[in-house]
C-alpha cells in the first residue's frame, strides 16, 4: 500500500499537469466561448443565460449557458448556434455526478452537431444512449433541445 | 425529492424597447431607462402609466448600449436645460448648451429609437446592455441553483411463479418487494461530494415475528468524492461497490433486461459487491477512464454472528464457507460495520473503461481483484485443523454495444476467479463431497436485445426491448484439494437460456417480463426455472 501511494501519487499529479481541466470544471465560460467562436468580437447578452455573438459587425451565431440535472447534481453545459439557429458546439463546462461522466465525451457530444429546432432530438433513435449514464443523456439531450427551440428558431 | 426533475434556467423571452411617438414619453421613458439601468430597479407603475399614453404598438427594436448612454446623456441635458428656464422664470424652449467642441448627444444623424419603458420586461435591461465594440461582455452565466441534499430512488418489485429447489423444483406462485433504495447526495462544496445508498431489502424488517418480515436495512453504499482532477480523484474511505464488470456499480433495474440481474452477478460476482474501501478514480485519454481501489478483502465465511466470536475469529465448530459450488462468491463479503471482519488482507481492484470514438455506441471494461488472503481468522476443518492462506483472483472483460440509429443492442462479458490453494477452502473442508470447489471458476455470457420504439403514450416516449441471454458458469473447473472427498454432483455447471421483454415508459421507469430455464448437470435438475415479472425505476 506505502509504495502503491508512493508511486501512484507522483504520476498522477505529473499527468494532471498535461491538462488544463478539473475534476468537475472541465471548461470555463471563457475558454468555451472561445472554442465556439474563435474570431468573435463581441457577446452580446440577450438575457442572462444567452449572448448574440458578432464577428466584425456581423453576427455569427449565439451562445447559451444552462444546466440539468443529471441523476442527482447539476451538469453545467454551452450550446452553441450559428446564424441559422442549428447547434455548433455542445462542451460539458462542469461535470459533478459520482457516475455518468461518459457524457463529456466529444463523440457523444458531437451527435447534436448540425441539429436545429425541427429535429426530433430522441435518446435511442438520433442520440446514442451511453449505458451507465442514461439519465444524463437523457437529461441533457432535453434540456439542449429547449435551447435550440427557444434560441434557434428563425435564427434570432 | 429536491432536485430530481430535469431543470433548465432557460430565461424569460428577450426584452424589447419600443419607438415612442411623443416627446413626453420619450423623457419619462428615457428617465425610467435611466433609472432601471442605474439601479436594476424598474418602477414599474410610472412604466406602465407612461406606456398607456403613449405606447404605440410598434415594432420591437433592439437597442444598443450606445443608445442607452446616448439617450441618458440626452435626457441629462434637457434636464439642465428645464432647471435653468426654471430658474430664469420662463418656460420657452431654448437651444441646449454648447460645450465647445463637444457634440450634442440629443443631435444624431441617424434616427434612434428612443427609449420607453413598456412592461415588466423591462427589468431585463439591465443584463441588456450591449458590448462595446470589438469587446466581450464578462457577464458570468447563471449559477445552477443552490445545491441541497437531494434523494435519488431506485428500486424494484417481482412477482410470478417461479421453482423451488429446495421444494424438489416445486412451481409456487409469489411476490417480492426486492428493494427499495434511497441514494441521498449532497455538495458540501463543488468539488467535495457526499453519496450514499439506504437500502430496503424484501420488504424490511421488524421486530414482531407477526409482522413477518425477514428482509434488511443496510447502507450499500456511503463515501465522499474529493473532484481534484479530472484525471485523479478520490474517493474516501467509506462503504464502495467493487469496480469489477458492468452491473455490479450500475445494478438499477433499467440497466438490465431480465427481472433479476444477470446470472454472472448472482454469484460469481456477488452483487452488489461492496466493501470498505478507498479509491482513485479518472480520466486517462479519450474515452479511457480508470478506478483503482484499496479495499477491505473478501473473506471465506459466509455464516451468521452467532458463528464468530467477540475476539472476531471462526467460532469452534462446523459453520459455512464464503465460497460454495452453489453460490460461488455469494457469502464471502465482508461485514461493513462494527470493526466485525475476520481477515486483516486489503484487496486490490482496477479497472479501465473504454468508450472508442471510432465505435459510437461501444462501450467496454477490463477489471480485476485480487486478495492475498481470503482466510479468516479461525478457519478450521472439520476435523479441528487449521486452515491457511488462500489467494483470490478474479479477472472481468464485458462489453455493451447499441448499434448506432438502430434498436439492436448486444452485450458480453466473461469472469474468471482462480483461488490460490483450494486446499485451504472451508467447503473443501467440511465434511459435504458434494460442495466441492476446484482451483478456479469462470462464467460467460452473451445478449442480444432490439429496442422497439412504441411511440408516445401517457406524454412520454415507450420503448420495447425483448432480449435473449445465453450464461454458462463453471463453479467447479479443476484442480480439486482438500480434505473432502471429491464427489461432485454436476449442480456446479450450468447454463441459463433467459428471454423476455422489457417496456419502459420512460427512462427511469421499466416493466419486465422474463423466462428462465436453469439447465445443469446435476441427474436431479436445477430446478431453478422461473416466470416472473418485474417493475423496476430508476430516479
Amino acid at each position: 500500500m506505502v509504495a502503491w501511494v508512493r508511486l501512484a501519487v507522483p504520476a498522477a499529479f505529473v499527468a494532471s499537469m498535461g491538462s488544463p481541466a478539473h475534476a468537475i470544471q472541465y471548461l470555463t465560460v471563457e475558454q468555451s466561448r472561445k472554442l465556439s467562436f474563435p474570431s468573435a468580437t463581441d457577446f452580446v447578452p440577450i438575457d442572462a443565460q444567452a449572448w448574440k455573438v458578432a464577428s466584425d459587425g456581423k453576427t455569427v451565431g449565439r451562445y447559451i449557458v444552462d444546466h440539468v440535472i443529471g441523476k442527482h447534481l447539476y451538469i453545467d453545459y454551452a450550446v452553441t448556434l450559428d446564424a441559422g439557429g442549428h447547434i455548433q458546439r455542445v462542451d460539458i463546462l462542469q461535470y459533478r455526478e459520482a457516475y455518468g461522466g461518459e457524457v463529456r465525451d466529444r463523440s457523444w457530444l458531437n451527435q447534436f452537431v448540425g441539429k436545429n429546432s425541427a429535429s426530433t432530438l430522441r435518446v435511442g433513435a438520433d442520440i446514442r444512449n451511453i449505458s451507465g449514464a442514461t439519465l444524463s443523456c437523457h437529461h441533457l439531450t432535453e434540456g439542449i433541445k429547449r435551447i435550440v427551440t427557444r434560441y434557434g428558431k428563425d435564427g434570432r | 425529492m429536491l432536485g430530481r426533475r430535469v431543470e433548465s434556467c432557460v430565461a424569460a423571452p428577450r426584452a424589447h424597447v419600443c419607438v415612442c411617438s411623443t416627446r413626453k414619453s420619450v423623457l419619462a421613458g428615457a428617465m425610467s431607462c435611466a433609472i432601471a439601468a442605474a439601479t436594476g430597479f424598474t418602477p414599474s407603475a410610472f412604466a406602465q402609466s407612461a406606456e398607456k399614453k403613449a405606447q404605440p404598438k410598434s415594432a420591437p427594436t433592439e437597442i444598443t448600449s450606445q443608445d442607452l448612454l446616448r439617450n441618458i446623456a440626452c435626457l441629462e441635458q434637457r434636464l439642465r436645460v428645464l432647471e435653468a428656464q426654471k430658474a430664469a422664470g420662463t418656460t420657452s424652449r431654448q437651444s441646449p448648451p454648447q460645450n465647445g467642441g463637444e457634440q450634442d448627444p440629443c443631435t444624431e444623424k441617424e434616427p434612434k429609437p428612443w427609449i420607453t419603458t413598456t412592461t415588466a420586461e423591462h427589468l431585463s435591461l439591465k443584463v441588456d446592455a450591449a458590448a462595446p465594440i470589438g469587446k466581450d461582455v464578462a457577464t458570468p452565466p447563471p449559477p445552477p441553483p443552490v445545491e441541497v441534499i437531494s434523494f435519488g430512488a431506485y428500486g424494484e418489485i417481482k412477482f410470478g411463479r417461479l421453482q423451488n429447489p429446495d421444494a424438489g423444483g416445486q412451481w409456487q406462485t409469489g411476490f417480492d418487494a426486492a428493494r427499495v433504495v434511497l441514494s441521498p447526495t449532497y455538495a458540501i462544496t463543488k468539488n467535495i461530494i457526499f453519496n450514499a445508498e439506504l437500502e430496503f431489502e424484501h420488504g424490511g424488517i421488524a421486530v414482531d415475528s407477526d409482522d413477518k418480515l425477514a428482509g434488511s436495512i443496510d447502507v450499500e453504499q456511503l463515501f465522499i468524492d474529493f473532484k481534484i482532477h479530472e484525471r485523479f480523484n478520490w474517493r474516501a474511505p467509506g462503504i464502495d461497490l467493487i469496480p469489477i464488470g458492468y452491473i455490479n456499480e450500475h445494478h438499477e433495474p433499467n440497466q438490465f433486461y431480465s427481472v433479476n440481474r444477470p446470472e454472472l452477478y448472482l454469484g460469481l460476482i456477488p452483487s452488489t459487491w461492496r466493501a470498505p474501501a478507498t479509491r482513485v478514480y479518472g480520466l486517462l485519454g479519450n474515452g479511457l477512464n480508470y478506478a483503482f481501489q484499496v479495499s477491505q478483502s473478501v473473506e471465506d465465511f459466509g455464516d451468521s454472528f452467532d458463528k464468530r466470536t467477540d475476539a472476531n475469529i471462526v467460532a469452534p465448530g462446523p459453520y459455512v464457507g464464503g465460497f460454495s459450488i452453489d453460490s460461488a462468491l455469494g457469502l464471502s463479503r465482508t461485514p461493513v460495520g462494527d470493526f466485525r471482519q475476520l481477515n486483516d488482507t486489503l484487496a486490490y481492484a482496477g479497472r479501465l473503461d473504454y468508450q472508442p470514438p471510432w465505435l459510437p455506441g461501444f462501450a467496454g471494461s477490463v477489471s480485476g481483484y485480487y486478495s492475498p488472503n481470503t482466510t479468516p481468522r479461525g478457519a478450521h476443518a472439520d476435523s479441528g485443523d487449521a486452515l491457511g492462506k488462500s489467494s483470490l483472483t478474479m479477472l472481468d472483460a464485458e462489453f455493451r454495444y447499441r448499434v448506432p440509429e438502430r434498436g439492436l443492442e448486444l452485450r458480453g462479458e466473461y469472469v474468471w476467479v482462480a483461488f490460490g490453494n483450494p486446499a485451504n477452502l472451508r467447503a473443501n473442508n467440511d465434511g459435504d463431497d458434494t460442495n466441492n470447489i476446484g482451483k478456479t471458476m469462470y462464467g460467460y455470457s452473451g445478449e442480444i436485445a432490439y429496442h422497439f420504439p412504441l411511440g408516445t403514450i401517457l406524454e412520454s416516449e415507450w420503448e420495447a426491448v425483448p432480449f435473449y441471454r445465453y450464461t454458462f458458469e463453471n463453479f467447479q473447473a479443476s484442480g480439486f484439494a482438500g480434505a473432502d472427498l471429491n464427489a461432485p454432483t454436476g449442480q456446479g455447471q450450468m447454463q441459463f437460456h433467459t428471454a423476455g421483454i422489457a417496456i419502459m415508459p420512460s427512462p427511469k421507469l421499466v416493466l419486465k417480463l422474463t423466462y428462465q430455464k436453469a439447465i445443469n448437470n446435476d441427474p436431479t435438475g436445477a430446478n431453478a426455472d422461473y416466470v416472473l415479472g418485474g417493475v423496476g425505476f430508476s430516479f
